[in-house]
C-alpha cells in the first residue's frame, strides 16, 4: 500500500513539476522575469532580461538591481519600492532602466515577494515588460503638446499686441482726424457767418462744399471706427426679440422718413440669440437703406419678414426701390462699396460691410437680390434655428 | 475773458481750432465774458486749486462750468477730472468732458472718476457749437450750484 502511495504521490509531484514547467516556459516566452534573493541579490534571469538590458547572464546572477539602475527615479519612489515588498506586499509600477550599452529602456513592472514559514520574503519575483516604445510616444504626445501650448500663447501675445496696437491706432484716429475736420467745417462756418455780405454767392457755394466734404469725410471716420471696432468688441448673445430691435430702429431713423409715404409691412419676427446692441445696428443700416433707395418712389413698400430654419433663423428686408444691377451684387457688402452716384444717394459705402460684419460674427450671413428698377431684397441669417 | 477771479467757466483744450471755436460758440451764447482758458492739464489745476496743488485755503474762485478736452498736454483731463472730483474744496464744481473721444473706455472712465456729463464734439460746427451752447447755458443759468446766495 505504501509503496502504491508513494508512486501515486510521485507521479503527481512529476505531473505538477511538469506544469509549474510549462508555466514557467509560457512566463518566460511573454515576460522579462527576475528572481532576486531578500538582499535584492539576482539569482535568476531569463533570456528577455539578458536581452533587454543586454547583459549577459554570468554578467547579472549575483548582482543586485543597481546595475541597470538608470538614476531616472527618485530616492523616494526606489525606497518605497522596498519598503512595499519587504513587507510581503506587491508592488506595481513603471521603471526606466539602463542597459549595459547606455541606453534606457521602460518597464512595467510587478515585484512579487514569496514568504517563507514566518512571512519574511524569501525571494522576490519580478515580473516586467517593455513600454519603451509606448513610453517613447508618451514623451513625443507631451512634447507635441507642450510645443502646441507654446505656440498657442505666443499666437495669443502677437493677437493680443497686435489688437492693442488697432485699438490706438483707431483711438488716434477717432481723436485726431476730426479736430482738423472740425476745424474746417467750424472756420467756413465763420466766414459765411461773419463775412457772408461781402462774398459773392459763388464764394459762398465754395464754402459750403468744403463743409459737405468736411462733413462727409467726418461722417466716414466714424464710419470706419464703428467698422473696426466690431471686430474686436465682444459679442454678448442674449435672447432677443428682433420686433423691438426693429422698431427701435425705426425710430431711430424717424428724421430720414420725415416727408415720405413709406407703406411699412413688419411681419411677426422670430427672436433669436444674439448681440442686441449689434443687431440693431443691422436693422438700422438696412431699413436706412431701404427707405434711401425707394426715395423717388411716391409709395415706398418696405416688408419685413422671417422664416425659420434648421440652423438659423432667416431675416429680411424688401423695397421697391430702385435696386441694382445684380452683376454686381458680391460687391455690395464690401468696404466703401457703392453703386449709385453720390449726387443720387448720399452715404459713406461702409453700412452693408458693418451689416456683414456683424452677422458672420452671430453665426450667419447676408445675401442680396434685386432687379434693377424695381427693388431690392437684403437678407440675413443668424445661427440657432429650430434645431436648437 | 480776463478777470480771473471772475470767470466762470473754466475751459480747457490745447487744440487752438477747436479753441477758438469753442469760445466762439460760448461768446454767441453769451457766456464770452466770464472764460478763462487753460491749455493742458497742469494749467486748469493750477487755476482751480492754486500754484502747486493749493493745499492752502479753498481757492477763492466762482467756477460754476469746468469744460475739459481728454487728450491734452503734460497731465491728461482724466488725471484732472480725479484730481477736481477728489478734492473737497472743488468737488462740486461740474465737469463737462467735451472731447473728440467716443471710446466707451474714456466715456466709462470719466463718469467713473465724477465728471458731470460727456460730450462728443460733433464734426459739424452747427452741432458742435450747439452742444457748447447748451452745455454753457445749462450748467450757468439752469443749475442751482451749492453755496451761492
Amino acid at each position: 500500500m505504501k509503496t502504491a502511495d508513494n508512486r501515486q504521490a510521485t507521479l503527481q509531484l512529476k505531473d505538477a513539476l511538469k506544469e509549474l514547467g510549462d508555466l514557467k516556459a509560457a512566463l518566460d516566452e511573454h515576460a522579462i522575469v527576475a528572481i532576486t534573493d531578500p538582499q535584492g541579490k539576482i539569482r535568476y534571469a531569463n533570456d528577455k532580461f539578458c536581452a533587454i538590458s543586454k547583459y549577459s547572464r554570468e554578467e547579472l546572477i549575483g548582482r543586485d538591481h543597481r546595475i541597470i539602475n538608470s538614476s531616472h527615479h527618485p530616492k523616494e519612489f526606489i525606497r518605497n519600492l522596498w519598503a512595499t515588498i519587504g513587507q510581503g506586499k506587491v508592488w506595481h509600477g513603471e521603471i526606466k532602466n539602463r542597459a549595459k550599452d547606455g541606453s534606457f529602456y521602460w518597464v512595467d513592472t510587478t515585484i512579487v515577494p514569496f514568504l517563507d514559514g514566518e512571512g519574511r520574503p524569501r525571494q522576490y519575483v519580478a515580473i516586467r515588460a517593455d513600454i519603451t516604445e509606448r513610453k517613447r510616444a508618451e514623451d513625443e504626445v507631451r512634447n507635441l503638446n507642450a510645443a502646441l501650448e507654446q505656440r498657442v500663447v505666443e499666437r495669443t501675445a502677437q493677437l493680443e499686441s497686435a489688437n492693442r496696437e488697432l485699438e490706438a491706432f483707431s483711438y488716434t484716429v477717432s481723436h485726431d482726424l476730426r479736430a482738423p475736420l472740425r476745424a474746417i467745417d467750424g472756420f467756413s462756418e465763420a466766414v459765411i457767418e461773419d463775412f457772408g455780405p461781402l462774398l459773392p454767392d459763388e464764394g459762398k457755394r465754395y464754402l459750403r462744399t468744403i463743409r459737405a466734404g468736411a462733413q462727409r469725410m467726418g461722417a466716414l471716420v466714424d464710419d470706419l471706427l464703428t467698422f473696426s471696432r466690431l471686430s474686436r468688441q465682444p459679442v454678448q448673445k442674449s435672447q432677443v426679440d428682433m420686433g423691438q430691435l426693429v422698431r427701435d430702429a425705426l425710430e431711430e431713423l424717424g428724421d430720414a422718413q420725415k416727408n415720405r409715404r413709406i407703406d411699412l409691412r413688419v411681419g411677426d419676427l422670430l427672436p433669436c440669440l444674439g448681440d442686441a446692441s449689434l443687431l440693431k445696428l443691422v436693422w438700422i443700416n438696412l431699413l436706412s437703406n431701404a427707405v434711401k433707395f425707394t426715395g423717388k418712389r411716391e409709395v415706398a413698400i418696405i416688408e419685413i419678414g422671417c422664416s425659420a430654419g434648421r440652423h438659423a433663423t432667416h431675416y429680411y428686408v424688401r423695397d421697391n426701390g430702385i435696386g441694382f444691377d445684380m452683376r454686381h451684387a458680391e460687391k455690395l457688402f464690401g468696404v466703401f462699396q457703392r453703386l449709385h452716384r453720390m449726387e443720387d444717394y448720399e452715404g459713406t459705402g461702409v453700412g452693408l460691410a458693418i451689416v456683414d460684419r456683424i452677422v458672420q460674427r452671430h453665426g450667419g450671413r447676408g445675401w442680396a437680390e434685386a432687379v434693377e428698377g424695381q427693388g431690392a431684397t437684403f437678407h440675413f441669417t443668424v445661427e440657432g434655428g429650430a434645431a436648437s | 475773458m480776463n478777470d480771473e477771479a471772475a470767470a466762470r467757466v473754466l475751459l480747457v483744450e490745447d487744440n487752438p481750432q477747436d479753441l477758438e471755436l469753442t469760445l466762439r460758440a460760448l461768446r454767441r451764447a453769451g457766456l464770452g465774458a466770464d472764460v478763462h482758458v487753460a491749455r493742458d492739464g497742469v494749467e486748469a489745476l493750477d487755476f482751480v486749486l492754486g500754484p502747486g496743488g493749493g493745499s492752502g485755503a479753498a481757492p477763492a474762485r466762482r467756477l460754476q462750468l469746468i469744460l475739459l478736452d481728454l487728450k491734452l498736454p503734460k497731465c491728461d483731463g482724466l488725471e484732472v477730472i480725479s484730481r477736481l472730483k477728489s478734492d473737497p474744496r472743488t468737488r462740486a464744481i461740474p465737469i463737462v468732458v467735451l472731447t473728440s473721444s467716443r471710446e466707451a473706455s474714456d466715456v466709462a472712465r470719466s463718469y467713473q472718476l465724477g465728471a458731470n456729463s460727456y460730450v462728443v464734439k460733433p464734426v459739424e460746427y452747427d452741432r458742435f457749437s450747439n452742444a457748447v451752447a447748451q452745455a454753457g447755458l445749462y450748467w450757468l443759468s439752469v443749475n442751482q450750484p451749492p453755496g451761492l446766495e
